[in-house]
């Protein structure tokens, strides 16, 4: 469980420019260190638009959309936040937008029992981590099945369960992303839980 | 939405958000409880395996493209700000608001840097268009079905019916990150156009082949 303040891969390795140089140097107007920015955020980002989009060709066009409203808004970020969080919080905005659109129009992508996948060509998931040969033995298809899962959750509680479990966000910085209260995010927390576990159980329970 | 108790409990529990007190508590509470302590127990193991098997990031398709045109729209952005500034002079490049060297420029623009790739099904699709005349605003539409690409530019003064505009088929590129250049390639390997990028972050044409 990640229990610092900042996600681990958010953290400047040996060599690299810490998020806040690089966003002084943005506020100055340098477009080179958005540039990074980009590149070290760009595989994160895109991977929330795609998992609340389930779309990897609109994914990608949000996810640019996301890091150009970031640039705009660039001279109002504060250290207060987190770049990460701060990012984060407009690509949801940002899908949450077209989401919005979306349902206006009529394509119930809202709805819960929407399974549907839309690759882009030459699109690769990155592993999170190296596995066990053991553990590679039905890996896919484990992965297979929790992407499926996931995907029949709710954007709200898709997004909850990601933020906690995957990016190992704390509940005030999932509450800050999604512009919500704590309480609603344990909430949907639990409830995500709850429903994986219902579509999942006799999948993982068996993983060993 | 307002949660029970038991359910605040039970998050907080698995996500190690309880002192070790509170934790030993917790546990020796639903000790009593065998299924609820199951159940948990359920989820701890779901969110390990959520931890394993989803990755925290995917590897974006056309990486160095998706860079390059965020680069694209924060000048454009910028040349659009400066654009809508009050002026006293004529800049150096107002040449390129005479109507025949506006069209021009467009269409070599368009001609040269059409930025066409094959999809996974059997059309094309545009990824990029780059017009280096500000008053032009080029849109691009791709119909599958009728299989056809309509380039629309808006703010371009007429053009003669007998020009024609032809694009780029570009089947892949290779970036050179030494001398910051881009190369795009034909289906059979021939090299159409070399690109870099000038000080403002703008596409720039260094070499194309004869038939752009």
């Amino acid at each position: 469980m990640q229990q610092s303040d900042m996600p681990p891969s958010t953290a400047p390795s040996d060599g690299e420019v810490p998020d806040l140089e690089l966003v002084k140097r943005c506020q100055a107007g340098d477009t080179r260190a958005f540039d990074a920015l980009v590149t070290k955020y760009r595989g994160r980002v895109y991977c929330m638009t795609y998992h609340l989009i389930q779309n990897e060709t609109e994914a990608w066009d949000l996810a640019q959309e996301a890091f150009i409203k970031a640039w705009r808004g660039i001279g109002s970020f504060k250290s207060d936040a987190t770049f990460f969080t701060w990012l984060y919080r407009i690509t949801h905005n940002v899908c949450y937008d077209w989401l919005r659109k979306k349902k206006i129009q009529g394509d119930g992508e809202f709805d819960d029992s929407r399974t549907e996948h839309v690759a882009a060509a030459g699109a690769e998931a990155v592993p999170r981590a190296v596995r066990s040969p053991s553990e590679q033995i039905g890996g896919a298809e484990l992965k297979a099945r929790i992407d499926e899962a996931i995907a029949r959750l709710s954007p709200d509680h898709r997004q909850a369960i990601l933020l906690k479990e995957i990016e190992g966000l704390r509940y005030h910085e999932i509450a800050e992303v999604m512009q919500t209260s704590i309480g609603t995010v344990m909430s949907r927390l639990f409830y995500a839980r709850k429903k994986l576990q219902e579509l999942l159980k006799d999948t993982y329970e068996n993983v060993t | 939405m307002k949660t029970s108790p038991d359910e605040t409990q039970i998050v907080r529990w698995l996500d190690g958000e309880m002192d070790a007190a509170e934790s030993a508590a917790f546990e020796k509470e639903v000790a009593a409880h065998p299924e609820r302590r199951a159940e948990m127990e359920s989820m701890k193991k779901l969110g390990a395996t959520l931890r394993a098997s989803v990755p925290a990031s995917r590897e974006v398709p056309h990486a160095d493209f998706f860079n390059s045109q965020i680069q694209v729209r924060i000048a454009q952005e910028e040349m659009d700000a400066e654009r809508s500034r009050p002026r006293s002079k004529a800049g150096v490049f107002s040449w390129l608001r005479i109507p025949m060297f506006a069209t021009a420029a467009a269409l070599i623009a368009i001609a040269g840097l059409l930025w066409m790739q094959r999809g996974s099904g059997s059309g094309s699709v545009i990824l990029s268009s780059y017009v280096p005349n500000p008053g032009v605003q080029a849109r691009t539409f791709h119909d599958d079905e009728a299989n056809a690409t309509v380039i629309i530019l808006d703010g371009l003064a007429e053009y003669p019916a007998d020009k024609s505009i032809a694009g780029h088929r570009v089947h892949h590129s290779e970036t050179d990150t030494a001398v910051a250049t881009t190369t795009l390639f034909s289906e059979d390997g021939g090299v159409l156009l070399v690109l870099a990028k000038d000080a403002r972050n703008q596409p720039r044409v260094l070499s194309h082949s004869p038939r752009g």
